[in-house]
């Protein structure tokens, strides 16, 4: 050791010498390290953590918000599934009921309730679209005390102090209301008004019936409206009611109507309906012989047709002198002879507000034997409660000054009402005026306090529109704001404050429990009620008078306009209505049936008309009326040519004009050439009330007298149809006028001879043997659709549910007259004829066709074909070609032109989570609600069963009032579909053309005779 | 082997024959000529033409870049209508192209020596005809980010695939094809020249790039001879996609259900259109070449002549195309059909189809007078019409089809909007930007293959036929290798 330490190792000379001298380390001389603070490792692990770090944070997305699950899970939610809940249709007083989609607790869809006894599973398109309502920002979140947000507490001391001093005084209170179809809010606003000494409630429907009210006083001695059950009628005449449309209850007659026309029943069944109407309307577009009258001629024809049962009954009815109407005699007799023979099984209707007129409609049913068979008014309906003479007399004592307080719910005076302007200045002298609105009307910005009433779907309320029929409402999501039941303001202004549940339950255990029989014990019944939606109750039946043919008076002349002038006709247009719903961009965006325009109304002219005056379609023409009284403004519309409307007449859609629907300025995308969806007044369409005109005690939208003047401006109409005939055009050289056989039609006569109406039916397997095997064969199930053409009645109830479902966008006005609408399922109209036009309805989805041309030519297979016969669009590979639309012969394919997000963003809490929310560039399209079809077969694997027949209902075919839809398993024989397709009537569009589309459609069958069923083009 | 292929006509040169060539130039005065080009300032008139293009192309930039942010929507187009400017603008480009690669290519192996002249500018104008046509199916996607979807790129995206069947996925392939055959072809062409640019220009960017482009290009008779036979190989493969390229994209159309477009005589019908609308757009662009570059030398009469000749073939061919289409639909018994011809013609857009008939079909007829053909300008003007009543020709072929297929009640109208228009103009905009560059920047006339035909309708077949080498394979040789321009001849 001691040597080693002495003795020196040397490695070189240089060493040795004492040049350099070797280190301990390994290398001799130290690395030249650079001066920085950075060393090589250290910059290699700050390089891989920069990396690393920019990966991740490019990875990554926003910061997660955490989802904290329920501490305590409320009992049957789970997420993901939705939940139904029965309650009833709020939208209009007709009182539908419903069923409510609810998914995380938020209700997403409307649905009918197919066991509901009035509406029979069918919901129209109002009900579909008023779930977008429930989520409409612009709903008062608060009460509002002289336009400023206050609480209910200041609101209802306000009140109670104002209702005092009145008690004190005996001022007249007035609560005016619309059509009141709850039990429990009847007797709470009785009890209410009762407090004081001089208390009225009266009620008005915007969409007046009270003629035919007014009509049964006189005749039966009962001031209703009666129930009419289409569904035993056999011949139906109906005088200007759009009974299928618009009038009283729509899904409920369509129902009874197409009970009565079924044709795949056995015997087959089609009942006989003759529509005499001076526009076009769309029970005039189902009936079987549709007859032009002005208006002013009704009164004569159905005294003709008076005398002529009279005659056959042996009744006494003195009708001379009458004036010539250009309706033949023969026609007359035949109408007569059928409804003669129908005895008991004949109904006559008539949508007048003539009550003389309503009154020989009384005589014709009575002479026919139809009350207490066709027409109810033992039982009668309670659908419309109006009684305009009530309404007339408000308005004397508001013009008169003598009312301390006006109460209005649920309607819209100061918009519905004609002389509003000066109704609004009357309005100012009443000391305390109140609105129950959901929203700031025309009528809530003139009221002193503003009292938000519930959405429907917020709330408990309940609703007996037949007697013996009481359905309920449940609230399905908490209310969105500070709003309150009506009966609970009410409760509480009785100083009695209490919540409407309880106040609902009490009034049941109180009225209705007892007029049941089905359970002992109250909890139970109001249960089984809360569940079913609806309770069946005893009902006591009116006593009606016997026949007062004393009421009876003959109308012995025609009401003309004088020449130049043309008769003004206003009308519900199906879905706008009255406008209470003109808010709602679903329904706005909703095509009419008849003329296919949204986002407007127009005036209609017939193309006679249109000619004579030397107007276009798009000119927009002033309209003013004859009368003395200056006061009525003139209306600028544009003009809309209507196929089939009498010579006589311009009509007008009401419900346009709205206060509220500035909204829809900014409806749509928003790019450089875009135009908003308002017109120059800043609203969607013209208000046309101004022009009712009251007569004979009643409100009527028809016959004011009204000469048309060119203004020489344009408005383009949004009209999602531009061609309206299967005829080719007649400017086309040698093969002009030539009809398509897209719809196919025959006669009851033909029909009866061989089941599918004559023309030869194509035949399945299809024309031509395949040279190659088929391109997909189905094992397990194979989707297909049928339908009935001879049911639709165009309502459109299937377009808004469409819309509902697969989380459709609006795209606004300019858009669609863009023809771009998005709407996947919609409903072709055409014309056929010249004057006296026909009109069909062909609703039109994705034909999910076997061998689809879509399919092939899409470059990125982003639309396949399912093992189930689906036609399947995949939105996220889709890279927007739109090849497929335009190899589409349907042309059912829509396509995102833009980012379509909402007007309101509040509405996305209406979108169903099921169907994904399609981004621009993407193509969609129909897809037979495959969410539901999943959700079908996840269920029925679930319950470990096979999937029945009815499992699956698409959303067009649930709301179907007419059930014109089926929807099942091909491969399934005996499923309702299965047969259908089995059906002589079954044709499929373009079937010669081998794209094999799992659409079928049955023919339209009518009930006329076959040489005059021949005049069809289209 | 190599050098039989140019002299063949030699022998039968016809001595009455106005000259190719004029004013007696040799081969150092080629050179010069075109050369020269590269080197001076452009004239007023190119500074002009080229402002106005470029100006154009910018705005349909700017309308292009405004539709892929806000969406097609801002184009007319409808749920009838899904196609109208977009596509028409993608075939009338794609046909554009046609010509050059029909004079390049197919006269090449013909033997056609008039294009010696035009075929740069041909195949040039091919080349930006197809990227101004590349432009259209991209950006009318809804999605233009994803148009790489188009190709089977080996992917992650799980078993995603293309659709083999779809048409579209042939387009992508026929115009990728078209593209780069057309791209290396020009290129090769090129070659010979560069090295003359190369050689001949002083100094900067220009002689760097000519000299890298070239490839080293010696003039040796080995490159020549590798030249010669690579241009043939490429000839021949560029020839079949002179028919197949349009062929395809009218499968676009063809395969589809359609009435009007699903006829079976789209593809010669589209192939024949395309050489008729290419030989327009090469006739107007020689033209103002001739005009811009002082060219007149050699662009003469003997050019002009034939293509006007081949615009009155093609545009018999086409007229014999419309009427065969109205035939087919009245023996196909098929209502459908016949409606959409007679509508094409009587209907709504009644107006495009006369546009597309006088220009197409009556115009044309105006070439058989020897005088009209003689005048630069009423061909000029002829040609431009040509060109308009191919564009409706498509336009007719899309939209009126589409506008009023099966249901009457889809059948809408079409109207573009200023976006659309735009876009149109922009693409006539890059077509001439780029053309104009190329002017400036390239030798717009193929100075090797001209030097071939110097002596066309010059000397008498006598003496041609004692020149015993080809001096277009001998010639550029003894020019390279000489250091000094104008010693070769």
């Amino acid at each position: 050791m001691d040597s080693s330490d002495t003795k020196r190792y040397w490695q070189s000379m240089e060493e040795r010498n004492g040049e350099w001298s070797a280190s301990p380390d390994e290398f001799p001389e130290p690395l030249p390290e650079p001066a920085t603070a950075m060393s090589r490792r250290g910059f290699l692990q700050t390089a891989g953590f920069t990396l690393a770090t920019a990966t991740l944070t490019g990875c990554g997305r926003t910061p997660v918000e955490k989802a904290i699950p329920y501490l305590v899970q409320p009992d049957e939610i789970i997420p993901g599934r939705s939940l139904w809940y029965a309650s009833t249709c709020g939208a209009c007083s007709a009182g539908c009921g419903v069923l409510v989609k609810n998914r995380d607790g938020r209700p997403i869809k409307l649905e009918g309730n197919p066991e509901h006894p009035v509406s029979r599973g069918g919901l129209c398109a109002v009900g579909q679209a008023s779930l977008l309502e429930l989520y409409d920002s612009e709903r008062l979140k608060q009460p509002l005390a002289a336009g400023q947000p206050a609480s209910w507490d200041e609101v209802d001391q306000a009140v109670l102090a104002k209702l005092d001093a009145i008690r004190t005084s005996g001022g007249a209170v007035r609560f005016l209301t619309g059509t009141v179809t709850s039990p429990t809010l009847q007797a709470l606003l009785a009890e209410f008004l009762g407090q004081f000494r001089d208390a009225h409630h009266v009620v008005y429907d915007p969409l007046s019936v009270s003629a035919v009210a007014d009509a049964h006083q006189q005749t039966h001695g009962l001031r209703v409206v009666p129930r009419y059950r289409f569904d035993r009628a056999e011949v139906i005449t109906s005088l200007d009611a759009d009974f299928l449309g618009t009038w009283i209850s729509p899904v409920e007659f369509t129902a009874g109507y197409c009970a009565g026309r079924n044709l795949e029943a056995d015997p087959p069944q089609l009942s006989f309906h003759i529509q005499f109407e001076s526009r076009m309307s769309l029970t005039g577009t189902k009936a079987d012989r549709r007859v032009r009258v002005a208006p002013g001629e009704l009164g004569v024809l159905a005294t003709h047709l008076a005398a002529r049962l009279a005659k056959r009954a042996g009744v006494r009815f003195a009708a001379e002198g009458l004036d010539a109407i250009p309706i033949s005699p023969e026609l007359l007799d035949e109408v007569a002879d059928r409804l003669w023979q129908a005895r008991g099984r004949s109904l006559v209707v008539c949508g007048s507000q003539d009550v003389r007129l309503q009154v020989l409609m009384n005589f014709l049913n009575h002479l026919l034997g139809n009350y207490g068979k066709t027409l109810d008014i033992e039982s009668p309906s309670l659908q419309r409660q109006g009684n305009d003479g009530e309404l007339e007399n408000l308005l004397r004592e508001l013009r008169e000054g003598r009312v301390a307080a006006l109460l209005v719910a649920g309607v819209n005076p100061l918009y519905d009402l004609p002389s509003s302007s000066e109704l609004a200045g009357i309005l100012q002298r009443v000391p305390l005026v109140v609105s129950f609105a959901e929203r700031v009307d025309e009528t809530a910005s003139v009221a002193h306090f503003v009292c938000p009433d519930h959405h429907f779907l917020e709330s408990w309320s309940d609703a007996e529109v037949i007697p013996g029929v009481v359905s309920l409402f449940q609230p399905v999501i908490h209310p969105l704001g500070q709003t309150r039941a009506l009966a609970e303001t009410l409760a509480a202004w009785m100083r009695k404050p209490q919540p409407v549940y309880d106040l609902l339950r009490q009034n049941w255990r109180m009225r209705i429990f007892p007029r049941q029989r089905g359970e002992n014990e109250f909890d139970a019944f109001w249960d089984r009620a809360v569940h079913d939606g609806f309770a069946m109750v005893e009902h006591k039946p009116l006593q009606a008078k016997p026949f007062q043919f004393d009421a009876v008076r003959a109308i012995p002349s025609v009401e003309k306009p004088p020449s130049g002038a043309l008769a003004l006709v206003l009308y519900p247009k199906v879905g706008m209505l009255d406008g209470r719903h003109g808010h709602n961009a679903w329904l706005q965006e909703l095509p009419d049936p008849i003329t296919k325009v949204a986002w407007d109304n127009y005036a209609c002219l017939s193309p006679a008309t249109a000619a004579r005056l030397g107007v276009r379609q798009g000119d927009v023409v002033r309209i003013e009326t004859l009368s003395a009284d200056a006061a009525t403004p003139a209306l600028e519309l544009p003009v809309y040519i209507q196929p089939g409307q009498h010579d006589d007449v311009v009509a007008v859609p009401l419900g346009y004009g709205r206060q509220g629907t500035e909204r829809f300025a900014k409806v749509g995308p928003r790019w450089l050439f875009a135009k908003p969806s308002v017109g120059e007044n800043g609203r969607v369409g013209v208000r046309a009330a101004p022009l009712l005109r009251w007569t004979g005690g009643c409100l009527s939208p028809v016959g004011r007298e009204v000469r048309i003047a060119k203004t020489g401006k344009q408005h383009a109409l949004a009209c999602t149809q531009s061609h309206h005939s299967l005829l080719t055009p007649q400017n086309i050289p040698w093969i002009g006028g030539k009809k398509r056989s897209i719809v196919q039609e025959t006669t009851w006569p033909a029909f009866l001879r061989s089941r599918s109406g004559g023309t030869a039916s194509h035949t399945e397997p299809p024309l031509k043997e395949d040279l190659w095997p088929p391109d997909h064969v189905y094992h397990g199930h194979r989707w297909a659709m049928v339908i009935d053409l001879n049911a639709c009645t165009g309502c459109s109830a299937c377009v808004v549910a469409c819309q509902a479902e697969n989380n459709i966008p609006v795209v606004g006005r300019d858009e669609v007259r863009r023809q771009r609408e998005m709407h996947w399922l919609r409903i072709d109209r055409y014309y056929a004829g010249e004057d006296d036009v026909d009109v069909v309805h062909q609703p039109m989805l994705c034909q999910h066709c076997d061998y689809a041309p879509c399919e092939t030519v899409c470059p990125v297979l982003a639309t396949l074909h399912s093992e189930e016969g689906l036609n399947q669009q995949i939105y996220n590979r889709c890279v927007g070609t739109r090849y497929c639309a335009n190899n589409c012969p349907y042309k059912v394919r829509r396509f995102n032109w833009f980012d379509y997000s909402r007007e309101d963003r509040l509405q996305n809490l209406a979108l169903n989570p099921d169907v994904s929310v399609r981004s621009r560039g993407v193509m969609e399209k129909c897809t037979f609600c495959v969410q539901r079809i999943q959700e079908a077969k996840i269920e029925a694997r679930r319950q470990g069963k096979q999937l029945a027949d009815g499992d699956v209902r698409t959303a067009c075919q649930q709301s179907c009032p007419a059930q014109a839809i089926l929807f099942g398993d091909l491969n399934d024989p005996k499923s309702s579909v299965a047969q259908a397709m089995r059906s002589p009537r079954r044709y499929r569009v373009l079937e010669e053309f081998n794209f094999r589309p799992a659409v079928g459609y049955l023919k339209l069958v009518r009930n006329r005779a076959e040489d005059s069923g021949e005049k069809h083009d289209g | 082997m190599a050098e039989r292929p140019f002299v063949p006509s030699a022998a039968g040169a016809v001595v009455s024959r106005p000259p190719l060539i004029r004013g007696n130039k040799t081969a150092g005065d080629v050179t010069r000529d075109i050369t020269r080009l590269l080197e001076s300032r452009p004239t007023a008139l190119w500074w002009f033409a080229f402002l106005m293009a470029f100006s154009i192309f910018a705005l349909g930039a700017l309308a292009v870049g405004y539709q892929t942010a806000v969406g097609i929507g801002t184009w007319g187009l409808n749920r009838t209508v899904g196609w109208a400017f977009d596509i028409t603008n993608f075939v009338f480009w794609i046909g554009i192209g046609h010509a050059g690669t029909l004079i390049s290519a197919i006269l090449f192996l013909l033997r056609q020596r008039w294009r010696t002249s035009v075929n740069r500018s041909a195949e040039a104008m091919t080349i930006f005809a197809v990227i101004c046509a590349g432009i259209f199916p991209v950006i009318h996607m809804g999605r233009p980010w994803l148009a790489y979807w188009l190709f089977p790129i080996p992917n992650t995206r799980g078993p995603l695939w293309v659709n083999y069947k779809s048409p579209l996925v042939w387009d992508a392939f026929a115009i990728g094809t078209y593209f780069t055959i057309s791209l290396v072809f020009w290129y090769v062409g090129l070659m010979p020249d560069l090295a003359t640019v190369r050689d001949h220009v002083r100094s900067g960017l220009c002689k760097r790039l000519a000299a890298f482009f070239s490839l080293g290009w010696n003039g040796s008779y080995r490159t020549w001879h590798r030249y010669e036979v690579v241009y043939l190989l490429l000839a021949g493969l560029a020839t079949p996609l002179v028919v197949s390229v349009h062929t395809i994209v009218s499968w676009d159309f063809a395969t589809s259900v359609i009435p009007g477009w699903h006829t079976t005589i789209f593809p010669p019908y589209f192939v024949a259109g395309a050489i008729f609308s290419g030989l327009a757009m090469v006739l107007t662009l020689v033209i103002i070449a001739r005009k811009t570059m002082h060219l007149e030398d050699y662009i003469t009469q003997r050019h002009i002549e034939p293509m006007c000749k081949l615009v009155i073939a093609t545009s018999g061919i086409v007229a014999m195309a419309y009427l065969t289409e109205f035939f087919t639909a009245l023996y196909s018994a098929n209502p459908y059909e016949q409606f959409a011809f007679l509508n094409r013609a009587f209907g709504p857009m009644g107006w495009a189809y006369a546009i597309m008939i006088l220009c197409n079909v009556l115009v044309p007829q105006l070439l058989w007078s020897s005088k009209v053909r003689s005048n630069l300008a009423v061909v000029f003007v002829i040609s431009l019409l040509i060109n308009v009543g191919m564009w409706f020709e498509r336009f007719i072929i899309i939209v009126t089809s589409l506008h009023r297929d099966y249901l009457p009640s889809n059948w809408t109208s079409y109207r573009p909007t200023p976006i659309e228009v735009a876009t149109l103009a922009g693409s006539f905009g890059l077509f001439f930007t780029l053309f104009l560059l190329f002017c400036r920047f390239l030798p717009v006339i193929a100075m090797a293959e001209v030097k071939g035909v110097l002596r066309e309708g010059h000397a008498t077949p006598v003496e041609s036929a004692a020149v015993p080498v080809p001096e277009r394979v001998e010639e550029p040789a003894l020019v390279y290798r000489q250091a000094d321009a104008g010693a070769g001849s």
